[in-house]
Protein backbone atom coordinates (compact mmCIF):
# COMPACT_ATOMS: atom_id res chain seq x y z
CA UNK A 1 0.00 0.00 0.00
CA UNK A 2 0.92 3.19 -0.88
CA UNK A 3 0.46 6.58 0.92
CA UNK A 4 1.05 10.26 0.14
CA UNK A 5 -0.26 13.96 0.21
CA UNK A 6 0.16 16.81 -1.63
CA UNK A 7 -1.04 20.28 -0.90
CA UNK A 8 -3.22 21.94 -4.08
CA UNK A 9 -3.62 25.19 -3.88
CA UNK A 10 -6.76 24.88 -1.86
CA UNK A 11 -6.67 21.78 0.30
CA UNK A 12 -4.52 19.05 0.70
CA UNK A 13 -5.02 15.61 -1.50
CA UNK A 14 -4.58 12.02 0.41
CA UNK A 15 -3.86 9.27 -1.35
CA UNK A 16 -4.08 5.56 -0.15
CA UNK A 17 -3.31 3.04 -3.56
CA UNK A 18 -2.56 -0.77 -4.00
CA UNK A 19 -0.64 -1.51 -7.23
CA UNK A 20 -0.73 -4.60 -9.22
CA UNK A 21 1.91 -4.67 -12.29
CA UNK A 22 1.80 -0.91 -12.45
CA UNK A 23 -1.98 -0.48 -12.50
CA UNK A 24 -4.17 1.13 -9.97
CA UNK A 25 -5.95 -1.75 -8.51
CA UNK A 26 -7.26 0.07 -5.42
CA UNK A 27 -7.21 3.92 -4.47
CA UNK A 28 -8.79 6.18 -1.66
CA UNK A 29 -8.94 9.77 -1.86
CA UNK A 30 -9.46 11.89 1.14
CA UNK A 31 -8.72 15.86 2.09
CA UNK A 32 -9.95 19.45 3.20
CA UNK A 33 -10.70 20.06 -0.78
CA UNK A 34 -14.17 21.24 -2.16
CA UNK A 35 -15.95 19.46 -4.73
CA UNK A 36 -19.42 19.81 -6.44
CA UNK A 37 -20.51 17.50 -6.47
CA UNK A 38 -19.36 15.74 -3.71
CA UNK A 39 -20.26 12.37 -4.81
CA UNK A 40 -18.66 12.69 -7.78
CA UNK A 41 -15.39 11.38 -5.41
CA UNK A 42 -16.45 8.16 -5.63
CA UNK A 43 -16.87 8.44 -9.30
CA UNK A 44 -13.32 9.77 -9.81
CA UNK A 45 -11.94 6.63 -7.16
CA UNK A 46 -13.56 4.17 -9.77
CA UNK A 47 -12.20 5.59 -12.93
CA UNK A 48 -9.05 5.31 -11.57
CA UNK A 49 -9.05 1.81 -10.83
CA UNK A 50 -7.57 0.04 -13.70
CA UNK A 51 -5.70 3.11 -14.72
CA UNK A 52 -1.91 2.65 -15.13
CA UNK A 53 -0.19 4.77 -12.31
CA UNK A 54 2.14 7.18 -14.90
CA UNK A 55 1.72 10.88 -15.25
CA UNK A 56 0.51 10.36 -19.38
CA UNK A 57 -2.41 7.57 -18.11
CA UNK A 58 -3.80 9.34 -15.14
CA UNK A 59 -3.89 13.17 -16.37
CA UNK A 60 -5.82 11.48 -19.36
CA UNK A 61 -8.31 9.63 -17.04
CA UNK A 62 -8.58 12.59 -14.39
CA UNK A 63 -9.63 15.22 -17.62
CA UNK A 64 -12.01 12.88 -19.10
CA UNK A 65 -13.62 12.60 -15.07
CA UNK A 66 -13.41 16.46 -15.00
CA UNK A 67 -15.31 16.68 -18.28
CA UNK A 68 -17.61 13.79 -18.40
CA UNK A 69 -19.14 14.75 -14.80
CA UNK A 70 -18.64 18.67 -15.06
CA UNK A 71 -17.57 17.93 -11.39
CA UNK A 72 -15.99 21.55 -9.78
CA UNK A 73 -12.95 21.88 -7.61
CA UNK A 74 -11.98 25.52 -6.81
CA UNK A 75 -8.52 25.95 -7.06
CA UNK A 76 -7.65 21.75 -7.50
CA UNK A 77 -6.86 21.09 -11.10
CA UNK A 78 -6.28 17.78 -12.80
CA UNK A 79 -2.67 17.91 -12.22
CA UNK A 80 -2.67 18.22 -8.95
CA UNK A 81 -4.60 14.88 -8.20
CA UNK A 82 -2.26 13.25 -10.68
CA UNK A 83 0.67 14.77 -8.67
CA UNK A 84 -0.90 13.30 -5.09
CA UNK A 85 -1.32 10.06 -7.31
CA UNK A 86 2.09 9.78 -8.34
CA UNK A 87 4.07 10.17 -4.89
CA UNK A 88 1.74 7.63 -3.36
CA UNK A 89 2.73 5.11 -6.24
CA UNK A 90 6.28 6.11 -6.13
CA UNK A 91 6.45 5.06 -2.35
CA UNK A 92 5.39 1.75 -3.09
CA UNK A 93 8.17 1.14 -6.60
CA UNK B 1 -27.66 39.51 27.85
CA UNK B 2 -30.42 38.34 26.12
CA UNK B 3 -31.07 40.56 23.86
CA UNK B 4 -33.43 40.50 21.22
CA UNK B 5 -32.17 41.21 17.45
CA UNK B 6 -34.06 43.11 15.18
CA UNK B 7 -32.16 44.08 12.44
CA UNK B 8 -33.16 46.54 9.95
CA UNK B 9 -31.58 46.86 6.97
CA UNK B 10 -33.07 49.11 4.31
CA UNK B 11 -31.31 48.24 1.49
CA UNK B 12 -33.71 47.58 -1.03
CA UNK B 13 -33.55 45.71 -4.29
CA UNK B 14 -36.16 46.15 -7.29
CA UNK B 15 -37.88 48.45 -4.61
CA UNK B 16 -39.03 45.54 -2.49
CA UNK B 17 -36.99 44.61 0.61
CA UNK B 18 -35.92 40.81 0.34
CA UNK B 19 -36.83 39.26 3.71
CA UNK B 20 -34.33 36.50 4.95
CA UNK B 21 -35.53 34.64 8.23
CA UNK B 22 -33.03 34.97 11.03
CA UNK B 23 -33.35 32.26 13.54
CA UNK B 24 -32.76 32.40 17.20
CA UNK B 25 -29.45 31.12 18.70
CA UNK B 26 -29.74 27.77 19.64
CA UNK B 27 -26.94 24.83 21.57
CA UNK B 28 -27.47 21.50 20.32
CA UNK B 29 -25.23 18.57 20.01
CA UNK B 30 -23.51 18.14 16.61
CA UNK B 31 -25.86 15.36 15.32
CA UNK B 32 -29.19 17.82 15.47
CA UNK B 33 -26.76 20.43 14.37
CA UNK B 34 -25.92 19.05 11.34
CA UNK B 35 -29.41 17.51 10.97
CA UNK B 36 -31.42 20.84 11.34
CA UNK B 37 -29.27 22.41 8.33
CA UNK B 38 -29.49 19.52 6.18
CA UNK B 39 -33.24 19.88 6.49
CA UNK B 40 -32.85 23.58 6.27
CA UNK B 41 -31.26 23.28 2.83
CA UNK B 42 -33.90 20.47 1.50
CA UNK B 43 -36.50 22.41 1.98
CA UNK B 44 -35.47 25.35 0.87
CA UNK B 45 -34.72 23.80 -2.37
CA UNK B 46 -38.35 22.34 -2.29
CA UNK B 47 -39.54 25.86 -1.62
CA UNK B 48 -41.02 24.92 1.35
CA UNK B 49 -38.68 26.76 4.20
CA UNK B 50 -37.87 30.17 3.36
CA UNK B 51 -33.97 31.78 2.92
CA UNK B 52 -32.35 31.53 6.45
CA UNK B 53 -29.33 32.82 8.23
CA UNK B 54 -28.57 30.92 11.86
CA UNK B 55 -26.19 30.84 14.45
CA UNK B 56 -25.59 28.07 16.61
CA UNK B 57 -23.25 26.90 19.50
CA UNK B 58 -21.88 22.59 19.86
CA UNK B 59 -22.48 21.64 23.08
CA UNK B 60 -20.79 19.31 23.63
CA UNK B 61 -17.91 20.91 22.06
CA UNK B 62 -17.28 19.26 18.72
CA UNK B 63 -14.40 18.35 16.26
CA UNK B 64 -16.49 18.27 12.66
CA UNK B 65 -14.90 16.92 9.52
CA UNK B 66 -15.18 18.11 5.91
CA UNK B 67 -17.01 14.78 3.80
CA UNK B 68 -13.81 13.72 2.21
CA UNK B 69 -11.54 13.86 5.21
CA UNK B 70 -10.25 10.78 6.94
CA UNK B 71 -11.71 10.62 10.60
CA UNK B 72 -8.40 9.05 11.68
CA UNK B 73 -5.90 10.78 9.56
CA UNK B 74 -7.41 13.76 10.91
CA UNK B 75 -8.70 13.80 13.92
CA UNK B 76 -7.24 12.51 17.94
CA UNK B 77 -10.01 10.07 18.59
CA UNK B 78 -8.35 9.50 22.03
CA UNK B 79 -8.15 12.80 22.88
CA UNK B 80 -11.79 13.02 21.96
CA UNK B 81 -12.47 10.91 24.35
CA UNK B 82 -10.75 11.99 26.94
CA UNK B 83 -12.46 15.72 26.69
CA UNK B 84 -15.62 14.42 26.17
CA UNK B 85 -15.66 16.02 22.82
CA UNK B 86 -17.94 14.49 20.26
CA UNK B 87 -17.00 14.02 16.39
CA UNK B 88 -19.22 14.59 12.98
CA UNK B 89 -18.70 14.25 9.41
CA UNK B 90 -20.29 17.04 7.94
CA UNK B 91 -21.98 17.28 4.64
CA UNK B 92 -19.80 20.24 3.23
CA UNK B 93 -15.72 19.47 2.06
CA UNK B 94 -12.81 21.57 3.73
CA UNK B 95 -10.90 21.11 6.65
CA UNK B 96 -11.38 19.61 10.46
CA UNK B 97 -12.56 22.50 13.15
CA UNK B 98 -12.79 22.32 16.64
CA UNK B 99 -16.11 23.66 17.41
CA UNK B 100 -15.29 24.85 21.82
CA UNK B 101 -19.06 25.65 23.42
CA UNK B 102 -17.47 28.04 24.94
CA UNK B 103 -15.07 30.01 22.67
CA UNK B 104 -16.92 29.51 19.13
CA UNK B 105 -20.01 30.60 17.50
CA UNK B 106 -21.11 28.98 14.30
CA UNK B 107 -23.18 30.18 11.54
CA UNK B 108 -25.39 28.87 8.48
CA UNK B 109 -27.16 30.39 5.44
CA UNK B 110 -29.38 28.63 3.41
CA UNK B 111 -30.79 29.96 0.43
CA UNK B 112 -31.74 29.57 -3.29
CA UNK B 113 -28.66 28.39 -5.93
CA UNK B 114 -30.30 31.69 -8.00
CA UNK B 115 -29.43 33.41 -4.63
CA UNK B 116 -25.87 33.61 -5.00
CA UNK B 117 -23.23 33.53 -8.13
CA UNK B 118 -22.98 30.68 -9.63
CA UNK B 119 -18.89 30.83 -9.85
CA UNK B 120 -17.90 29.19 -6.24
CA UNK B 121 -15.47 31.35 -5.41
CA UNK B 122 -17.44 34.67 -6.04
CA UNK B 123 -20.19 32.93 -4.09
CA UNK B 124 -18.32 32.10 -0.77
CA UNK B 125 -16.70 36.15 -1.34
CA UNK B 126 -20.51 36.99 -0.93
CA UNK B 127 -21.61 35.63 1.73
CA UNK B 128 -18.00 35.50 3.33
CA UNK B 129 -18.60 39.32 3.04
CA UNK B 130 -21.45 39.36 5.73
CA UNK B 131 -18.70 37.80 7.61
CA UNK B 132 -16.12 40.35 6.83
CA UNK B 133 -18.74 43.68 7.46
CA UNK B 134 -19.34 41.72 11.07
CA UNK B 135 -16.25 41.64 12.17
CA UNK B 136 -15.37 45.23 10.82
CA UNK B 137 -18.27 46.19 13.20
CA UNK B 138 -16.60 44.12 15.79
CA UNK B 139 -13.65 46.69 15.54
CA UNK B 140 -11.53 44.50 13.63
CA UNK B 141 -9.94 44.54 9.80
CA UNK B 142 -10.06 41.16 8.32
CA UNK B 143 -10.23 40.47 4.68
CA UNK B 144 -11.52 37.70 2.52
CA UNK B 145 -9.36 34.91 1.63
CA UNK B 146 -10.20 32.59 -1.67
CA UNK B 147 -11.64 29.91 -1.07
CA UNK B 148 -13.26 30.21 2.27
CA UNK B 149 -11.67 31.86 4.73
CA UNK B 150 -11.85 34.83 6.10
CA UNK B 151 -8.12 36.27 8.14
CA UNK B 152 -6.74 39.25 10.33
CA UNK B 153 -3.07 39.58 9.17
CA UNK B 154 -2.56 36.51 7.31
CA UNK B 155 -4.16 34.15 10.34
CA UNK B 156 -7.53 32.61 9.75
CA UNK B 157 -10.43 34.10 12.10
CA UNK B 158 -13.12 32.38 10.22
CA UNK B 159 -13.96 29.25 7.86
CA UNK B 160 -16.36 28.26 6.12
CA UNK B 161 -17.47 25.42 4.01
CA UNK B 162 -20.79 25.28 1.63
CA UNK B 163 -22.39 22.54 -0.85
CA UNK B 164 -25.16 22.93 -3.23
CA UNK B 165 -27.88 20.47 -3.24
CA UNK B 166 -30.85 19.84 -4.94
CA UNK B 167 -31.17 23.57 -6.37
CA UNK B 168 -29.96 25.34 -3.23
CA UNK B 169 -26.87 26.05 -1.01
CA UNK B 170 -25.84 25.92 2.46
CA UNK B 171 -22.87 26.97 3.76
CA UNK B 172 -21.84 27.18 7.47
CA UNK B 173 -18.75 28.22 8.80
CA UNK B 174 -16.97 28.89 12.27
CA UNK B 175 -16.23 32.08 13.93
CA UNK B 176 -13.53 31.87 16.42
CA UNK B 177 -14.60 34.26 19.28
CA UNK B 178 -12.40 32.62 21.78
CA UNK B 179 -11.77 28.82 21.85
CA UNK B 180 -8.97 26.69 23.17
CA UNK B 181 -6.05 26.87 20.84
CA UNK B 182 -4.26 24.40 22.67
CA UNK B 183 -6.81 22.04 23.17
CA UNK B 184 -7.80 22.91 19.04
CA UNK B 185 -4.24 21.06 18.20
CA UNK B 186 -3.93 18.11 20.71
CA UNK B 187 -7.42 17.58 18.64
CA UNK B 188 -6.96 18.11 15.38
CA UNK B 189 -3.92 16.18 13.61
CA UNK B 190 -2.52 18.75 11.37
CA UNK B 191 -0.73 17.62 8.13
CA UNK B 192 3.20 18.18 7.89
CA UNK B 193 2.29 19.24 4.34
CA UNK B 194 0.17 21.84 5.01
CA UNK B 195 2.20 23.85 7.27
CA UNK B 196 5.76 23.46 5.75
CA UNK B 197 4.20 25.04 2.79
CA UNK B 198 3.23 27.78 4.44
CA UNK B 199 7.08 28.16 6.11
CA UNK B 200 5.53 28.17 9.86
CA UNK B 201 7.21 26.58 12.64
CA UNK B 202 4.25 26.73 14.89
CA UNK B 203 0.60 25.97 13.93
CA UNK B 204 -0.27 28.39 16.27
CA UNK B 205 0.77 31.01 14.29
CA UNK B 206 -2.07 30.26 12.00
CA UNK B 207 -5.13 30.81 13.58
CA UNK B 208 -6.24 33.95 15.52
CA UNK B 209 -9.74 34.58 17.76
CA UNK B 210 -11.78 37.91 18.46
CA UNK B 211 -10.20 37.36 22.15
CA UNK B 212 -6.83 37.90 21.14
CA UNK B 213 -7.14 40.75 17.93
CA UNK B 214 -9.58 42.76 20.43
CA UNK B 215 -7.72 42.32 23.64
CA UNK B 216 -11.43 41.83 25.47
CA UNK B 217 -13.79 38.98 25.15
CA UNK B 218 -16.67 39.61 23.15
CA UNK B 219 -20.50 37.98 23.79
CA UNK B 220 -21.90 35.94 21.86
CA UNK B 221 -25.02 37.92 21.35
CA UNK B 222 -23.27 40.62 20.50
CA UNK B 223 -21.37 38.81 17.69
CA UNK B 224 -24.18 37.18 16.47
CA UNK B 225 -25.92 41.17 15.86
CA UNK B 226 -22.62 42.21 14.42
CA UNK B 227 -22.83 39.60 12.11
CA UNK B 228 -26.07 39.14 11.41
CA UNK B 229 -26.17 42.90 10.54
CA UNK B 230 -23.14 41.65 8.00
CA UNK B 231 -24.92 39.41 6.44
CA UNK B 232 -28.24 41.79 5.66
CA UNK B 233 -25.86 44.17 4.45
CA UNK B 234 -23.53 41.70 2.03
CA UNK B 235 -26.52 40.34 0.54
CA UNK B 236 -29.04 43.04 -0.03
CA UNK B 237 -31.71 41.96 2.23
CA UNK B 238 -33.81 42.16 5.42
CA UNK B 239 -33.70 39.89 7.88
CA UNK B 240 -36.90 38.94 9.96
CA UNK B 241 -37.03 36.87 12.98
CA UNK B 242 -38.40 33.76 13.02
CA UNK B 243 -38.89 30.32 14.35
CA UNK B 244 -37.92 26.76 13.21
CA UNK B 245 -41.01 25.21 12.23
CA UNK B 246 -42.52 21.73 12.52
CA UNK B 247 -41.64 20.46 9.50
CA UNK B 248 -38.22 21.45 9.59
CA UNK B 249 -37.59 19.74 13.05
CA UNK B 250 -39.48 16.40 12.04
CA UNK B 251 -36.89 16.14 9.35
CA UNK B 252 -34.02 17.46 11.37
CA UNK B 253 -35.29 14.25 13.68
CA UNK B 254 -35.22 12.25 10.69
CA UNK B 255 -31.84 12.56 9.39
CA UNK B 256 -29.81 13.27 12.70
CA UNK B 257 -29.33 8.79 13.15
CA UNK B 258 -27.38 9.52 10.05
CA UNK B 259 -24.83 11.95 11.55
CA UNK B 260 -24.68 10.01 15.08
CA UNK B 261 -23.99 6.63 12.88
CA UNK B 262 -20.48 4.90 12.91
CA UNK B 263 -20.97 4.01 9.45
CA UNK B 264 -21.21 8.23 8.55
CA UNK B 265 -18.63 8.99 10.65
CA UNK B 266 -16.10 6.24 9.41
CA UNK B 267 -17.04 6.80 5.75
CA UNK B 268 -13.73 7.91 4.73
Amino acid sequence: MGYAEFKAPKGVIKVELELKGGTISRISLSGDFFMYPEDALEELERTLAGVRADRGGLLEAVRRFYVSTGVLTPMVEPEHWVEAILRAAGGIQ
Amino acid sequence: MNSSVVINITRKRENQPIEWRLLPMRVDDAFMSMAIDEALLKLNAEGRSPNTVRFWRWLPSTVSIGCFQSVEREVDLGAAKKYGVDVVRRITGGGAVFHDYEGELTYSVVCGQGDVPDDIIESYKLICGGLVRGFERLGLRVEFKPVNDVQVNGKKISGSAQTRRWGSVLQHGTILIDPDVRRMFELLRVSPEKISDKFISSVFERVTTVMRELGRKLGFDEVMVAMSEGFADALGMELVEGELTRKELELAALLKPKYASEEWLKKR
